[in-house]
C-alpha cells in the first residue's frame, strides 16, 4: 500500500512533464481517441469559422427564403435532400427556407459554447466543493455530501426549465444555459473529487507535508490538487457530450437559445414534424449531434485509459521502473 | 364582468392546438357524401370515435363556451335555436330554431325576445321539457360555481350583472315563464344578435330535480339524441342513444351512430396518423380539433386517396398583431403603419403550415359574409411586405434611422403566437429597418399577461375567434372602449376608447336585420382599419381528416367544423 502512495506522488508533481510525454505516448496508440479529436478538431474549427464558411455559400442562418419552400404542403424545400444544391449546400429548413448549412455552423457555435462553459461551471464549482468536503472537518463534510446528494437527485430538465422561465429576458441566453446546466450538474463532480481527495489526504506524502507544517490551503493547493488533475479532465471529457446533449435537451423543448439565434437542439425540435416529408432536415443536426457526443465520449475514454491511476501505477509497479525516484 | 377565462376559452382553442375546431366536407371540402344521395334510413348504427388533442373541460351546459366543446356538446344539449345543421358552408351559418318554433320575437326594439317550446319534447328519462327548465338552465350559469360560459348573458339580460345563480334561491326575475312552453327575456338594451346567443349550450333545459351542481357534468340529462353513460372529466366521454329522442321532434340532427366514443389527450401527430392509417376502429374515426400537418400534406393526393378525406372549414377567426397604443412608440400612428406595411404575411403563414391551412388578411373581420366582410388594404405590402414604404412611414415618425422594438410570443411551436411566427414577423421587419427582440412566455402566462392593461406589452401577437358569425361578438370585444376590462380578460389590447365607436357599435346592435347589421359592421371594421390599430394576419382555413368509413362530412362556417350529429359511420 505504502509502495503504491510513493510512486503516485512524483506522478503528480516532479516528473509532470515526463508524465504528460508518457499520457501522450499512451493516447498516440489509441487510435479511437485519435480519430475522435480529429473529429472535435474539425467541429470546433466549424464553429470558429461559422461567419466564414457561411460567407463563402453566399449564405447567412436568418433570411428567409419563401420561394425555395412549397407554401401548398406545409413549406417543404423544393428540390431532393432538402433543397440542397450549388446556392444552399445542405438544403434550406422546411417552412422558411433558411440556409441549413450555415445554420448548423452558427448553431455549433451555441451548442458547444453552452457545453464548454456549462463544463466549466460543473468542474470548476464541483472540484472546489470537492474539495472542501474532502478536507473540511466532519460537519463541513457531512453538510456537504448531503448537498451533493441533494443536487444529483435533482430532477435536473424540470428545474432547468424552471429557471430559464423566471430569469429576465435581457440575460444574454447562451451564458444562462451554460450557467443553469452547470450549476444544476456540479454535484457528481463534486462527489468524484470528494472521493478522490480522500484516497490521497491519507497517503504519506500528504502527512507528511502536514507534519511539516503545511496549512490546510497549502496541502489542498499543492498536495492534494495536482493529484485530482487527471479524473477531473477525464471526468470533464465524459461530461462535456452529456451537455451538449442538455443543451439540445432545453433548446428542444423551447426554453434554450432564443430565435432566430440556431442551434442543434433547437433545429431538432422543429425537425420533429418533418421527418417524414424532408429527413435531410433531421438527419443533419441529428447526426452532428450524434458525432459530437461520439467524438467527445471516445476521446474522453480514450484519455482515461491513459490518464488511469490504477493502470499506470500497476504497470509502474509491474517495471519497477519509477520506484527509484 | 369575465369576459377574460371565457373569451380566452374561445379563441384558446385556436391557440392551443394546432387550431382547434373544424372539418368535415361538402360545404369547402370534398366528402364522400356527394358520390350518391345520402339517405339517413341506410346509414344508421356503428360506433363513432372521436380522437381529440384538448379534452372536453367540464361538460355541463352552464360552462360550455359559445364556440367550444368541437360540436359534441349539441349531441346531448338541445338549445331554443341551434345553428343550420342541414347544409355546410356559409348557408349553415344561420341560428334555425331547435326547441322553440322560431328564431325568437322581438318587441320593445330588441330588448324583448319570446320564444315557445315545440310539442312533444322530452329528456332522456321520459319526462317533458319545460320552460321552466331553460330558465334555471341559464340561471345556473350565473352561480359562481359554475364558470365558464359567455359574458354576454351577464351583460344583456336585466339585474346579469349582480345575479349569482339559483343556488342561493333566487330567481332572475328578467327571465319570464307565462305557461310550461313560453319563455320572454327582458334585455337592458337592444340586441339583435340574440337569436345566435341563444345557441349556446346556456340555454339548454336542465331539470331543477336532477340538477346536482359541481357534479352535474358527470351526468347532464340529454335533450338532445344521445345522452351520456361515463365522462371521466371530459377526457373520455362514451354516449349511448336517448330513447326519447327521435327525428320527429328534432329537424337538425340525423343521429346515425349508435354510439359516440370521445378519446382526448391524442398527440396531435398520432391523431394525424392513425386518421391516415384508418384502420380498425379508426376507419370510423374523425377529430374535431386536429388538423392535418405537413406530413399528411405531402401525402395527400397519393394512393392512399386522403385527399377525398379532407374536410376544409373555415371558422371566423383572425391572426394578428395587437398594439398597445399606451405603449411608446406604438402611440404613434406612423410606427404602426410602418410595421403594417413591413410584416411579410407569406412567412407567417409558411411558420403555421403553409397555404393549406391559412390565408392572408388584411382586414380585421374574417373574409365571410355573415359578419360582413368588406375588403380594404390600407396598408399594402403585398404578401411578402413593402420595406420601402415601410421606412418611409418610419422615417415620418421621427425614425429615420430605424427603430428596436420588442415583440410577445408564446412558446407553444407551430401556432399563430408561437416562435416561428414571431421569427417570421422579426425577420419582415428588419428588411425595414425595425429590429424585433422577441420575448416568449408560457401560454397561461403569456394570456394572462397580454389580457391585463397594466401588463399588456406593446406589440404581441393575438387571435379573436368569433363566438358567433355576425361582426358585433369580433368587433364589439376588441375596439369597444367600454369593453377595457382592468381586472384581466381584456381584449381590447389597442385600449381604443373612442366615443363614436362605442356609440356605432350600440347603434349596430340595436339592428335585427342580420345583413343590415352586417354592412355596418363591415363599414365600422374598414373604418377601424385606417387607424392600424391592429395589423391582420392570416385567417386560418381548417383542414381535418377523417377515417375511410366515415359519410356525410360536411362543415358550416359558423364555427368550420364537422357536423358529428349528421355524420354516420355506416
Amino acid at each position: 500500500m505504502s509502495e503504491t502512495a510513493t510512486v503516485s506522488r512524483p506522478a503528480a508533481e516532479a516528473t509532470e512533464p515526463r508524465r504528460r510525454g508518457q499520457v501522450w505516448r499512451r493516447l498516440r496508440r489509441n487510435r479511437a481517441a485519435l480519430a475522435a479529436l480529429g473529429v472535435i478538431a474539425l467541429l470546433v474549427l466549424f464553429a470558429l469559422a461559422a461567419p466564414l464558411l457561411a460567407g463563402l455559400e453566399g449564405q447567412d442562418p436568418t433570411t428567409f427564403h419563401n420561394d425555395l419552400v412549397d407554401s401548398a404542403t406545409g413549406g417543404v424545400p423544393f428540390g431532393s435532400f432538402g433543397g440542397a444544391g450549388a446556392h444552399h449546400w445542405l438544403g434550406v429548413e422546411p417552412g422558411n427556407g433558411r440556409d441549413v448549412f450555415a445554420r448548423l455552423a452558427y448553431g455549433a457555435r451555441v451548442s458547444l459554447a453552452v457545453a464548454v462553459g456549462a463544463t466549466v461551471v460543473q468542474i470548476a464549482l464541483g472540484t472546489l466543493i470537492g474539495l472542501a468536503a474532502g478536507l473540511g472537518n466532519r460537519l463541513a463534510d457531512t453538510v456537504l455530501s448531503r448537498a451533493m446528494d441533494l443536487v444529483i437527485a435533482f430532477p435536473e430538465l424540470v428545474f432547468a426549465i424552471a429557471l430559464m422561465a423566471i430569469v429576465p429576458d435581457g440575460f444574454p441566453r447562451p451564458v444562462l444555459l451554460a450557467l443553469v446546466i452547470g450549476v444544476l450538474g456540479w454535484g457528481s463532480p463534486a462527489r468524484v473529487v470528494r472521493a478522490q481527495v480522500l484516497s490521497l489526504r491519507g497517503l504519506d506524502y500528504v502527512s507528511a507535508a502536514r507534519l511539516g507544517g503545511s496549512g490546510r490551503w497549502r496541502i489542498a493547493r499543492r498536495e492534494i490538487l495536482p493529484g485530482l488533475a487527471g479524473p477531473v479532465i477525464t471526468f470533464a471529457l465524459l461530461r462535456l457530450p452529456v451537455n451538449v446533449a442538455s443543451e439540445a435537451g432545453l433548446s428542444f423543448l423551447g426554453v434554450g437559445v432564443r430565435p432566430p439565434t440556431p442551434s442543434w437542439g433547437q433545429m431538432l425540435s422543429t425537425a420533429t414534424t418533418w421527418y417524414e416529408v424532408d429527413p435531410a432536415y433531421v438527419l443533419l443536426p441529428a447526426g452532428l449531434l450524434f458525432v459530437t457526443v461520439l467524438a467527445f465520449t471516445v476521446f474522453g475514454d480514450g484519455l482515461r485509459t491513459a490518464l488511469d491511476p490504477r493502470a499506470a501505477s500497476r504497470l509502474r509497479v509491474g517495471t519497477r521502473r519509477r520506484a527509484k525516484d | 364582468m369575465s369576459k377574460s377565462r371565457a373569451l380566452y376559452a374561445a379563441t384558446g382553442v385556436a391557440l392551443l392546438s394546432s387550431l382547434a375546431v373544424a372539418c368535415g366536407s361538402g360545404g369547402g371540402g370534398s366528402g364522400k357524401a356527394g358520390a350518391k344521395a345520402f339517405d339517413p334510413k341506410d346509414y344508421q348504427g356503428g360506433t363513432l370515435t372521436v380522437l381529440n388533442h384538448r379534452d372536453q373541460g367540464h361538460f355541463d351546459p352552464a360552462r360550455q363556451y359559445t364556440s367550444g366543446g368541437g360540436k359534441i356538446p349539441t349531441l346531448v344539449f338541445r338549445t331554443l335555436t341551434t345553428r343550420d345543421h342541414t347544409t355546410g358552408g356559409p348557408a349553415g351559418a344561420k341560428p334555425v330554431p331547435d326547441l322553440a318554433t322560431d328564431t325568437g320575437t322581438p318587441s320593445d326594439g330588441a330588448k324583448t325576445w319570446t320564444y315557445h317550446l315545440k310539442p312533444g319534447l322530452k329528456y332522456e328519462d321520459g319526462t317533458p321539457i319545460k320552460a321552466q327548465d331553460v330558465k334555471y338552465g341559464i340561471e345556473r350559469s350565473f352561480a359562481p360555481e359554475l364558470p365558464g360560459g359567455a359574458p354576454y348573458l351577464r351583460d344583456w339580460l336585466i339585474g346579469g350583472e349582480s345575479y349569482q345563480g339559483p343556488y342561493q334561491g333566487k330567481e332572475l326575475d328578467s327571465i319570464q315563464v307565462p305557461d310550461d312552453r313560453t319563455i320572454v327575456f327582458h334585455l337592458r338594451k337592444p340586441e339583435g344578435d340574440f337569436p345566435y346567443l341563444a345557441t349556446a349550450t346556456q340555454f339548454a333545459p336542465v331539470p331543477r330535480a336532477k340538477d346536482t351542481g359541481v357534479n352535474y357534468e358527470k351526468h347532464p340529462i340529454s335533450s338532445g339524441p344521445y345522452k351520456v353513460v361515463s365522462n371521466d372529466q371530459g377526457k373520455t366521454i362514451v354516449l349511448d342513444r336517448n330513447p326519447y329522442w327521435s327525428k320527429r321532434v328534432d329537424d337538425q340532427r340525423l343521429a346515425g351512430p349508435d354510439k359516440i366514443v370521445v378519446q382526448s389527450g391524442l398527440d396531435q401527430s398520432v391523431i394525424n396518423q392513425r386518421l391516415a392509417a384508418s384502420t380498425g376502429a379508426d376507419s370510423r374515426a374523425i377529430t374535431t380539433d386536429t388538423d392535418i400537418d405537413a406530413s399528411v400534406l405531402a401525402k395527400l393526393n397519393g394512393p392512399q386517396g386522403l385527399a377525398k378525406r379532407v374536410a376544409t372549414g373555415y371558422f371566423g377567426e383572425t391572426w394578428y398583431l395587437a398594439f398597445n397604443t399606451k405603449v411608446k412608440p406604438f402611440d404613434n400612428q406612423k410606427v404602426r403603419e410602418a410595421i403594417s406595411y413591413a410584416v411579410d404575411r407569406q412567412s407567417v403563414i409558411n411558420a403555421i403550415g403553409g397555404t393549406a391551412v391559412a390565408k392572408p388578411a388584411t382586414t380585421f373581420l374574417p373574409d365571410q359574409k355573415a359578419f360582413g366582410y368588406t375588403p380594404y388594404d390600407y396598408f399594402p405590402g403585398g404578401t411578402a411586405g413593402d420595406p420601402a414604404k415601410a421606412k418611409q412611414a418610419l422615417a415620418e415618425a421621427g425614425y429615420p434611422n430605424g427603430i428596436t422594438i420588442t415583440l410577445d410570443h408564446t412558446t407553444t411551436a407551430g401556432t399563430g403566437s408561437g416562435p416561428e411566427a414571431a421569427t417570421a414577423v422579426q425577420e419582415a421587419l428588419k428588411k425595414a429597418g425595425i429590429t424585433v427582440r422577441l420575448h416568449a412566455s408560457e401560454e397561461n402566462d403569456y394570456a394572462e399577461k397580454t389580457q391585463k392593461p397594466a401588463t399588456e406589452p406593446g406589440l404581441f401577437l393575438q387571435s379573436w375567434g368569433a363566438d358567433w358569425p355576425s361582426g358585433g361578438p369580433f368587433l364589439a370585444p376588441v375596439f369597444d372602449g367600454r369593453q377595457i376590462l382592468k381586472d384581466g380578460g381584456n381584449f381590447n389590447a389597442s385600449q381604443l376608447n373612442d366615443p363614436k365607436v362605442n356609440a356605432e357599435i350600440d347603434a349596430i346592435n340595436q339592428i335585427t336585420d342580420p345583413a343590415a347589421a352586417a354592412a355596418r359592421w363591415g363599414k365600422l371594421d374598414a373604418d377601424l382599419g385606417k387607424r392600424a390599430l391592429t395589423v391582420p394576419l392570416y385567417h386560418p382555413i381548417y383542414k381535418r381528416l377523417f377515417g375511410k368509413d366515415v359519410t356525410n362530412t360536411y362543415v358550416s362556417q359558423w364555427n368550420g367544423l364537422y357536423d358529428l350529429s349528421r355524420i354516420s359511420v355506416k
